[in-house]
């Protein structure tokens, strides 16, 4: 196997974020499983408030927000009523969820409104793309309906500049954007680093292009204003078709270029595959025999050969299946396709319908963010507080340590944390650390 | 080196056995996920709060991910807490004879747009370089309160910079030096080779390993190599170690800048002290005139036209010859100091590489390198000194005795646009 792809294969983006579409496919429908059964969950603990009033607030930040943080808040008063309300009426019956496919659309729809906004700032090509493809993984084991989309695209927008080596000041970079705060990109930031695996560094096929570029003026034989040309397509469609589609989930940056020159002039993408495999046994032989002098050298050559044609079916395949890929998401639907009448027809009602079935008490970031702040601190506290027990105490500071650890391994949602906390919780009425529905 | 298309199609990329599983990657698809159906009888809730007899809300993909992680980790006791980050010692929970150190990075107040550029960038880079000779990034999780754990690797044997200090304490011989050089050479060789520049190359970056073999940390400043044409910070790298270029306030520079941060450390094993102790930018860039010449359009063209370069003043020292060096540094002979001019070259495109280093006779004539096993080790406190380097990182922070502690973190954040 050539150098070059062992090293890739060390990479992040091979070892934590590459899979084949059975895969992928599988991981959202679980994904987007568990957010149903957890969605339900939290609203049959804590239904929200009959519908006609909510279903008239339209814009989804601000709706949001009200939900939640009536619902995140333990308030007794409130809750009082929204059980008298619910013994009442008829039972709450949940909403209708969101497909994996809706999901997948709805995903799509945002990763175009990134690539808008990141065009509308300029952003430099491996900024838009990381941010891209950061909003991607993180939906691949986030729902769409637990974490606002269109949120988290902003938060992507910022961390992706972050990731290319920029670093805006985050208020500036929040005006950028109608009614946003620069509080408002951070609160997603963490749980973008956690969704994403803390793999910063994506590889793109852009450099790749350059480099097939000088490949090819090398030649020598081919013409230059056609090379250009080409090129610039292909950097036209790697600024969105791999972005818009899974091509980074199953593709290597080099195939995907490949992919994407192909789109751009066929015959150029033949040429270089050409000319590379072309030379292939040649160099394959030379280490062969260097390497492992026992081999006849006619047999080394005859394997190297056989492997070298079976290498390139094996890339063309996969050439050609990326550009099928990239061909359902030229360019131009950037600007033609989802501005019109038929893509809003597609689109509106999924946003409806995520509005209704989305996760009460995590779709406000900010919220979020503020409960989880002020739960640190008050473990923080009580870590203090038991640190500074000395001696005699040792025994208590073991069973809390064990008691954290037993559930916080075991997976209780905000639950690993000591008795000190859930006394502490009926204290102050500010952040639950349970978060509310499931106290 | 050209983008190979030899990666084959997903369907083989995708072995759910890893035979080289040196950074553990659990793929989610490997663990059955059990998705219990809602509870869909829309019974209302008591009225009186019962304690948790309701079972919790199943974790997303994400968070099991993340906890999965985790818990392979057993938290030890903290070996020391600073501004930026706390070092915990740790273990494996499969194997408790592998060690690691846990770093926790703090929440940073001062830094109000989120993450810190100092954990992204050691994060991001440290995620990709899988070396020998530079410290292991083994995971990384964030616990429930938010903060960053990165599990490193135990290094328990303190950092070069305590062995050149302590001189009644440690007696190291030409050998080891070339030991020690050739495993910092092939540390920053790699990052090269991976397009990354460190940045903040000093011996209390260099660490070493229980085994004697020492690895490069702190990636806090590193970066990635940048496009032709973008701009990259000149204040970088610890003033002692810093290149004329970047003295000068060259914004496009290359590994290079790296190479003279290592002649740096080479020059110190050998004198047992700074060998360029500036106290300030003029007066580290008089330093460098001084004891190894005057940059001019003779010895590196174009110089004059880097922005600082009014900053070098009239008086025009000739570059030190061979002779100067062979009085200062003849313990590592004629090849070590020949080694040593080419890394200490003014000019960065006369600069060795990394690789020429590599190549270098030094390391292939007489005496050999010390085996790792043989290098002179700390006998104690080594533990703390890890602690202590691991959690600096931020270098704002104290620095017991003001060693290196000039480096100016002040970086160019402009140009995020096109």
């Amino acid at each position: 196997m050539a150098a070059e792809d062992v090293r890739y294969r060390q990479s992040t983006q091979y070892r934590l974020w590459s899979f084949s579409p059975v895969q992928l496919a599988s991981t959202r429908e679980q994904t987007n499983a568990l957010a149903r059964s957890n969605i339900s969950e939290r609203l049959l603990s804590n239904p929200p408030p009959p519908p006609p009033a909510a279903s008239l607030k339209p814009p989804p930040a601000t709706g949001a927000s009200d939900a939640t943080s009536g619902s995140n808040t333990p308030d007794p008063h409130a809750a009082a009523q929204q059980h008298q309300q619910q013994q009442a009426e008829q039972p709450y019956t949940l909403p209708e969820f969101l497909t994996p496919a809706e999901e997948l659309q709805l995903l799509n729809y945002y990763t175009v409104e990134l690539l808008r906004a990141a065009n509308h700032f300029n952003l430099r090509s491996p900024m838009l793309a990381s941010a891209a493809v950061f909003l991607r993984r993180f939906y691949a084991t986030n729902s769409v309906m637990t974490y606002p989309p269109a949120e988290m695209l902003k938060t992507c927008l910022f961390f992706g500049c972050k990731a290319e080596g920029y670093y805006p000041n985050n208020e500036q970079f929040a005006q950028q954007f109608p009614k946003t705060k620069g509080e408002g990109i951070l609160a997603g930031e963490f749980l973008l680093c956690q969704g994403i695996r803390f793999a910063f560094d994506v590889k793109h096929p852009f450099r790749g292009l350059e480099g097939a570029v000088l490949e090819l003026r090398r030649y020598g034989d081919v013409d230059s204003t056609r090379i250009n040309d080409a090129s610039n397509r292909a950097k036209e469609i790697l600024r969105f078709s791999p972005l818009v589609t899974d091509a980074y989930f199953h593709y290597t940056p080099s195939q995907i270029m490949l992919a994407a020159l192909s789109l751009a002039d066929q015959d150029l993408a033949d040429r270089v595959l050409h000319e590379t495999f072309h030379r292939h046994p040649q160099t394959e032989q030379k280490s062969n025999k260097s390497s492992n002098s026992s081999t006849s050298a006619s047999t080394s050559e005859q394997r190297a050969a056989l492997i070298s044609s079976e290498v390139r079916a094996r890339v063309a395949e996969a050439v050609n299946a990326c550009r099928d890929l990239l061909a359902k998401e030229p360019p131009e639907r950037l600007t033609s396709y989802w501005d019109t009448p038929e893509s809003n027809n597609i689109i509106k009602p999924l946003l409806k319908k995520l509005r209704k079935c989305r996760d009460p008490d995590r779709f406000n970031l900010v919220e979020l963010q503020k409960a989880k702040r002020e739960e640190a601190l008050r473990r923080e506290e009580a870590e203090e507080k038991r640190a500074a027990g000395g001696g005699d105490k040792k025994t208590v500071e073991a069973d809390g340590s064990v008691f954290g650890e037993a559930l916080g391994g075991a997976g209780g949602g905000r639950g690993g944390e000591g008795r000190d906390v859930k006394r502490r919780k009926t204290e102050g009425k500010g952040g639950d650390p349970f978060g509310g529905p499931l106290g | 080196m050209s983008a190979s298309p030899l990666v084959a199609y997903p369907k083989d990329a995708l072995k759910p056995e890893r035979p080289d599983s040196s950074k553990p990657t659990a793929s989610p698809l490997k663990r059955p996920i059990s998705t219990a159906p809602p509870s869909s009888d829309g019974t209302p809730r008591p009225a009186v709060q019962t304690q948790p007899v309701r079972p919790r809300a199943k974790k997303d993909l994400a968070e099991q991910m993340n906890d999965e992680e985790k818990h392979k980790w057993v938290k030890g006791k903290k070996l020391g807490e600073g501004t930026y980050a706390n070092v915990f010692a740790a273990h494996l929970r499969s194997d408790p004879s592998q060690k690691a150190a846990i770093k926790k990075i703090k929440v940073q107040q001062a830094f109000k747009d989120g993450m810190a550029p100092d954990a992204l960038r050691e994060i991001k880079h440290l995620q990709e370089l899988n070396h020998p000779n530079i410290v292991r990034l083994i995971s990384v999780f964030s616990s429930k309160d938010q903060n960053l754990n990165l599990v490193l690797e135990y290094l328990p044997l303190g950092d070069l910079e305590d062995l050149i200090k302590n001189i009644d304490t440690y007696r190291y011989s030409h050998a080891d030096i070339k030991a020690w050089m050739g495993m910092l050479c092939r540390g920053v060789w790699w990052c090269h080779e991976n397009f990354v520049l460190h940045r903040d190359i000093k011996p209390n970056n260099i660490l070493i390993a229980a085994n004697g073999e020492a690895k490069l940390a702190d990636f806090g400043l590193a970066r990635s190599f940048s496009d032709p044409g973008l701009p990259m910070s000149s204040q970088v790298i610890t003033i002692w170690y810093r290149p004329p270029e970047l003295l000068l306030g060259a914004k496009h520079y290359s590994g290079a800048v790296d190479i003279w941060s290592v002649g740096c450390v080479f020059a110190e094993l050998v004198v047992r002290a700074p060998f360029l102790p500036g106290g300030n930018e003029s007066e580290q860039l008089g330093l460098i005139c001084k004891l190894i010449g005057t940059p001019t359009e003779d010895n590196w063209p174009k110089v004059t036209t880097l922005g600082n370069y009014a900053a070098v003043g009239a008086e025009v020292h000739p570059v030190t010859p061979r002779e100067g060096y062979m009085a200062r540094f003849s313990a590592v002979g004629a090849d070590g100091v020949d080694l040593l001019m080419k890394t200490l070259t003014l000019d960065p495109k006369k600069r060795i590489t990394a690789r020429g280093m590599l190549d270098h006779k030094w390391f292939r004539s007489e005496p050999r390198p010390t085996s790792n096993e043989n290098l002179p080790r700390q006998r104690s406190g080594g533990v703390e000194k890890m602690a202590a380097d691991l959690k600096r990182v931020n270098p704002m922070e104290d620095d017991k005795d003001g060693r290196g502690a000039k480096v100016a973190r002040k970086l160019d954040f402009g140009a995020m646009k096109k």
